[in-house]
């Protein structure tokens, strides 16, 4: 325990230079903060009170003074504090359509206006030099008291022989993930699942898993239980509870019609969520096998569940970009998180419960405050795959996966075929490129993502079945 | 031991042994575009009731017909890795359990594991489902093993052979991977092989369609040749040859000749707009030439009226309409400015494709320039819309409807995306601004606008004509260049376009039907006649009135409308004349010519027809129009859009009660109009029960019809009442109604 109490310290002593600098950030903004009566009324003053000013409020919206722009139109807010990408105002300025854009029948704003309307929102909506802002927000971290387990980390021993399924080529890995306590890493193959040490990458432990194919791999916080569920496309799902030591099967929850795509068990192993193409999670729980709750709210697959660690919450997302934060016990809607345009490939809870970080097909990696139900910080295009000259159209950019490490920082993969590792304010720290050179016309992509116990390697599972690591951080 | 032998994972390349693999060194890899694309299209699933509708279905998404291959392959491998292709174990990925019906699938099982289809999918998978890398040839055109067949009975049969033609000069059989459908399923047809079944007598066409052509072959199944005889009737001129040619093909025998009344009737309606007078009749009637039908017809030409029914055409199809909201620039002098441009093209015989050229060409004030109106008028919105312009626009000037381009490539027709998005470039720089007056608009092309960007991929797509691959030289104003290919004589889309629009205008019926919707699965009823009224067209350099000269002079136009045994089925082939409703404002006017009482339009002069009246507003142009009520009543054109279904000939209930209570008909039988005059000159009852029947009907009342309706008149002689009510029911007739 020695060992992991100074983990503690030294994540607390980094994190702490962290948020001074996020202050002294915070106070050079404020020495010149953006404000409607300095800089934004301006603008508008120039492209917009013709038709939304004193004398004539066009859709019933006055831009000309700051409290009705708070109070916005007939239709509406026009502006978020704190969050230009939900403003109507700045989806209209911005219209690509030249027939929906304001001004009408004019070239758009110059993009240093639209950018000083953008950062006006994003700091809060200032009325003028005087007033706060609506909203501040930083990431400052506080690691939850690392829970004790008693004896040392589980690690396989001894599991029975598995027989690998007969493939043309490997199984991409479909599922990883990372004991919290061990140097273990859990990979998903073809109808099993494999124990693999993350610094040699060897396999010393299989185990079967004849349901099909593992979508989803979770260790259980103490790192004794392992959750894998996933099954065949279209033919069955299940969520399986293994014994990590043994490697014996604990409990089967579950019975659906498709593969579970989505998985997390609870931070105190009573309860598993699951979900996939039934559009509802469903929550079981582990001692009795019984169904908790059935959380019906997306309109589209489950693509990933997590639970916090501090038990309280669940996090929900979808195909279509909907994140849903529910009551982890009672199973109640809490709030709904809303900015990715695209599917959610991930959700991860920061170890503190504060943050949630999630990526998705939109390219858009959002580390939400929880408490606020805002995004705390977002980077969009996070994961930018090249453009090969005279290419047109959009190039897929997701953000595949995303997972936090003990302190703080949060790697993700992307189709970019890079991971990324992030500060825990949300900067870049490394980017490793994925190696290995497909056949032509083959895509090769990181599939998933996870960080090591130590916090020492970035770990990545890949299309064509491997795993891939690289050192980010001194071994314990 | 097994799991402690070290499988090493990140060493294992996809190449290294130990591995089977799928394709055999000496077959090609299996092409994604080429051979996996065309099976989603063969088996439906692109199509637009399953995965190629625009939300894709049960979560899987698909270009419709396959228009985005690119996009088609990220959404089949790499949306969802592992799941939908599976290059582990190929046979159990989903794309194959579904297509198989080996799971759950909304759209049931569509092939068998043993079947082609299945193993080219398989093949693909097997080789690690690659992305084309490097070009792929494309399918550079198809053609069918025959492209006529002919059947003497229902039950008859034969088999098509689809060949489709590569961009690399290779041809291969698509037979098993093209789709068949057939236009009329009660004549023939065609099975998913491509084996054609006569059904029953008639024409129609069957289709196969494979990568984005649609190819056809016209089918024919003749009726019983028994009791066929061909009556074998003189031809004045090649429409006639040409009409008659099809007909005996068919076994169908035309009607006879229409008498002089009906054909005077006929002509005047068509040509001026109106019923012949009484003093055109007796003249006509009296006239003994032999070719008093063909001078008729010069007669008519010549006068005005022709020029302003032409001229109300033009204005309906172009959607003039005046208005009084600056931004949509459709000022009422701005739509008088373009009305009276067209007339007096119109009047002076301007050549028809100078005529539209100097309208796509046409920049500056929209108040003093008329033809630029064409920019405010054709789409009423307060800003000028590129797209919803081009649409409209190749449907006004070539009636083909390129707007299902926008989306995806059109399923029934040869137009791609490319082509759409390079029409719309032509219109993408227009812009109005303010002029010097209040509701003037300065009409103008403005270089520094961008084209428009493809939909797929948002290439920039320069200005570009339909059908052709490369752009128009660029800089400066492409309408220039618009104009020139579009009116050219050799553009064949345009003037088939206008020779059929001026056939269905006298004729009821187009070659092509609707005149709005010429595609390949659409193709005319008979082929050679609309080539050779194109071509008559173009000889005469686009004069509207020579066209109209020969059609007019057809023995097939002065067919009479009574069908005969073997013509009555006949809808399609001229066999006999069409039974047509006045169109609303030709019906007016004969109200008004009948009467002799005249109509009056709010903001017209005096003696304005109808003919020549279009909607003024009071604000804005938008939405529909019809300006004086009984044009609502009667389907006129609204004008809100350009479709030529806008102009509605059908009788309703409402047009029933507005002839027979409304104020159209019954103010003017007391006034002093045409009656009146009749009883203050003391004319006998038969004289005149004569003329109004002269009047209304353009003939003389049958014996049976004289001595009834003098028995109605009886002892009362000279009580107009009576007069009246006869008036009234000629008024009220279908006769009177219908062009016939």
């Amino acid at each position: 325990m020695r060992k992991a109490s100074e983990v503690f310290v030294c994540g607390f002593v980094g994190c702490f230079g962290a948020t001074l600098f996020c202050i002294s950030a915070h106070a050079a903004d404020a020495a010149k903060p953006i404000t409607y009566d300095d800089q934004v009324a301006p603008i508008f003053k120039r492209h917009c009170f013709q038709c939304h000013g004193e004398t004539k409020q066009k859709a019933g919206l006055d831009l000309s003074s700051y409290a009705n722009v708070v109070k916005g139109s007939t239709g509406g807010a026009v502006v978020v504090a704190g969050r230009s990408s939900a403003s109507r105002l700045i989806e209209m300025i911005t219209a690509d359509d030249p027939t929906e854009r304001m001004p009408p029948e004019n070239d758009p704003l110059p993009k240093e206006q639209v950018a000083t309307i953008k950062a006006w929102i994003d700091s809060g909506l200032r009325q003028n030099a005087g007033s706060a802002a609506e909203s501040t927000h930083g990431l400052g971290f506080v690691p939850a008291a690392t829970a004790r387990f008693d004896g040392p980390p589980p690690m396989p021993a001894g599991l029975p022989t598995v027989e690998h399924a007969k493939t043309i080529r490997p199984f991409p890995v479909l599922a990883l993930a990372s004991s919290p306590r061990a140097p273990l890493l859990a990979v998903g193959s073809y109808e099993c699942i494999d124990f693999v040490d993350p610094a040699t990458r060897d396999v010393i432990g299989s185990l079967p898993f004849p349901q099909g194919e593992p979508q989803v791999l979770r260790f259980s916080r103490s790192g004794a239980i392992l959750l894998a569920a996933g099954g065949r496309p279209v033919q069955n799902g299940s969520a399986v509870l293994f014994d990590v030591k043994s490697g014996k099967r604990l409990a089967e929850l579950g019975d659906e019609t498709d593969a579970v795509i989505a998985a997390d068990l609870s931070s105190d192993e009573r309860r598993v969520a699951i979900g996939g193409s039934g559009r509802v999670v469903k929550v079981f729980s582990t001692e009795k096998g019984t169904l908790l709750h059935t959380l019906v709210k997306h309109t589209d697959w489950i693509t990933s569940v997590a639970f916090s660690p501090d038990g309280k919450l669940l996090a929900t997302g979808d195909r279509i970009g909907n994140i849903h934060l529910w009551d982890a016990v009672g199973g109640g809607v809490v709030l709904p998180l809303s900015e990715h345009k695209g599917a959610v490939r991930a959700l991860a809870w920061r170890s503190d419960s504060q943050v949630l970080a999630s990526c998705g097909e939109d390219g858009l990696i959002v580390w939400w405050d929880v408490a606020k139900g805002w995004p705390a910080t977002t980077k969009a295009d996070a994961h930018p795959p090249k453009r090969p000259p005279g290419y047109y159209g959009k190039i897929p950019n997701g953000v595949l996966d995303a997972a936090f490490g003990s302190k703080g920082e949060l790697l993700t993969c992307g189709r970019d075929r890079t991971v990324c590792l992030w500060d825990v304010d949300g900067r870049e720290l490394k980017r490793f490129a994925l190696n290995g050179e497909p056949p032509p016309g083959i895509r090769l992509l990181p599939t998933h993502a996870a960080i090591t116990f130590d916090g020492a390697l970035a770990v990545c599972g890949d299309s064509a079945g491997k795993v891939q690591s690289w050192r980010i951080g001194s071994p314990k | 031991m097994l799991t402690r032998m070290t499988r090493a994972l990140v060493l294992v390349s996809l190449c290294s042994g130990g591995f089977v693999h799928g394709a055999t060194p000496e077959s090609p890899a299996p092409s994604f575009r080429r051979d996996v694309m065309p099976v989603f299209f063969r088996a439906g699933c692109n199509s637009g009731t399953c995965h190629g509708s625009a939300r894709g279905k049960d979560g899987f998404m698909l270009s419709l017909f396959g228009y985005d291959p690119k996009g088609d392959y990220e959404r089949i491998v790499t949306e969802m890795v592992g799941r939908r292709v599976n290059t582990a174990v190929p046979e159990q990925s989903l794309l194959l359990l579904k297509a198989t019906g080996k799971v759950a699938h909304t759209g049931g099982k569509l092939f068998t594991r043993e079947s082609e289809y299945y193993q080219s999918l398989l093949h693909w998978i097997e080789a690690g489902a690659p992305d084309d890398s490097g070009a792929v040839a494309t399918t550079a055109g198809v053609v069918l093993s025959q492209d006529r067949l002919l059947f003497e009975k229902g039950g008859e049969g034969a088999t098509l052979k689809v060949t489709a033609q590569a961009s690399d000069g290779t041809t291969r059989d698509v037979t098993k991977l093209a789709r068949y459908f057939s236009n009329n399923e009660s004549v023939a047809k065609i099975d998913t092989d491509g084996h054609v079944t006569a059904t029953g007598p008639g024409d129609t066409h069957v289709f196969a369609r494979f990568s984005r052509f649609t190819v056809g072959a016209e089918v024919i199944v003749l009726p019983a040749a028994a009791g066929f005889v061909w009556p074998n009737p003189p031809t004045v001129n090649f429409i006639d040859e040409l009409v008659f040619d099809r007909l005996q093909k068919l076994r169908i025998a035309p009607s006879e000749l229409a008498d002089d009344a009906t054909f005077l009737r006929r002509v005047t309606l068509d040509l001026a707009g109106r019923p012949p007078t009484v003093a055109e009749y007796h003249a006509f009637m009296s006239d003994s030439r032999s070719d008093k039908r063909a001078r008729k017809i010069d007669e008519l030409l010549a006068d005005d009226a022709f020029a302003d029914v032409w001229t109300a055409l033009w204005a309906e199809q172009l959607r003039i309409i005046g208005g009084n909201y600056a931004p949509v620039a459709t000022y009422v002098k701005a739509a008088d400015a373009f009305y009276q441009w067209i007339r007096k093209q119109m009047r002076s015989g301007r050549p028809l494709n100078e005529f539209v050229a100097e309208m796509v060409d046409a920049s500056g004030s929209n108040l003093t320039n008329g033809p630029a109106n064409l920019y405010t008028m054709l789409v009423h919105k307060p800003q000028f819309d590129p797209s919803a312009f081009a649409a409209d626009f190749s449907q006004v000037f070539l009636g083909v409807q390129i707007q299902c381009a926008q989306c995806h490539n059109h399923p029934f027709d040869r137009w791609t995306q490319d082509d759409y998005y390079g029409f719309v470039s032509f219109f993408t720089g227009m812009k109005r601004k303010p002029g010097v007056e209040p509701r003037e608009r300065r009409i103008y092309w403005d270089t520094s606008v961008p084209p428009a960007k493809h939909l797929v991929d948002g290439r920039p797509m320069p200005a570009k004509v339909l059908g052709s691959i490369d752009p128009v030289p660029s800089g400066g104003d492409p309408r220039t260049a618009l104009a020139q290919w579009l009116t050219a004589p050799d553009n064949a889309m345009f003037s088939r376009n206008l020779a059929n629009r001026i056939w269905a205008q006298l004729m009821g019926r187009g070659v092509i039907e609707p005149v709005d919707d010429v595609r390949a699965t659409n193709p005319p009823v008979n082929g050679p006649l609309l080539d050779a009224l194109s071509k008559r067209l173009v000889d005469s350099k686009f004069d509207l009135r020579s066209l109209v000269r020969d059609i007019c002079n057809s023995r097939v136009y002065q067919l009479s409308a009574q069908p005969n045994a073997s013509n009555v089925r006949d809808t399609r082939q001229f066999s006999h004349a069409h039974l047509r409703r006045l169109r609303a404002d030709v019906l007016l006017d004969s109200v008004v010519t009948a009467t002799g009482v005249p109509r009056r339009f709010n903001g017209f002069p005096e003696g304005t027809k109808a003919v020549e009246y279009y909607p003024r507003e009071s604000g804005s142009t938008e939405g529909p129009h019809f300006g004086e009520p009984f044009f609502a009543t009667f389907g006129r054109s609204s004008r809100s859009t350009i479709c030529a279904c806008e102009t509605k000939r059908e009788p309703t209930l409402s047009q029933t009660l507005h002839m027979a209570v409304g104020d159209t008909v019954r103010d003017r039988l007391a006034a002093a109009g045409a009656l009146k005059k009749l009883l203050d000159a003391k004319a006998t009852p038969d004289q005149v029960i004569d003329e109004l029947f002269i009047r209304a009907l353009s003939r003389r009342p049958t014996p049976e019809e004289m001595s009834d309706l003098k028995a109605l008149v009886g002892d009362a002689g000279k009580d107009p009442a009576v007069y009246e009510d006869i008036f009234w029911s000629l008024l009220n007739s279908t006769e009177f109604a219908f062009n016939h």
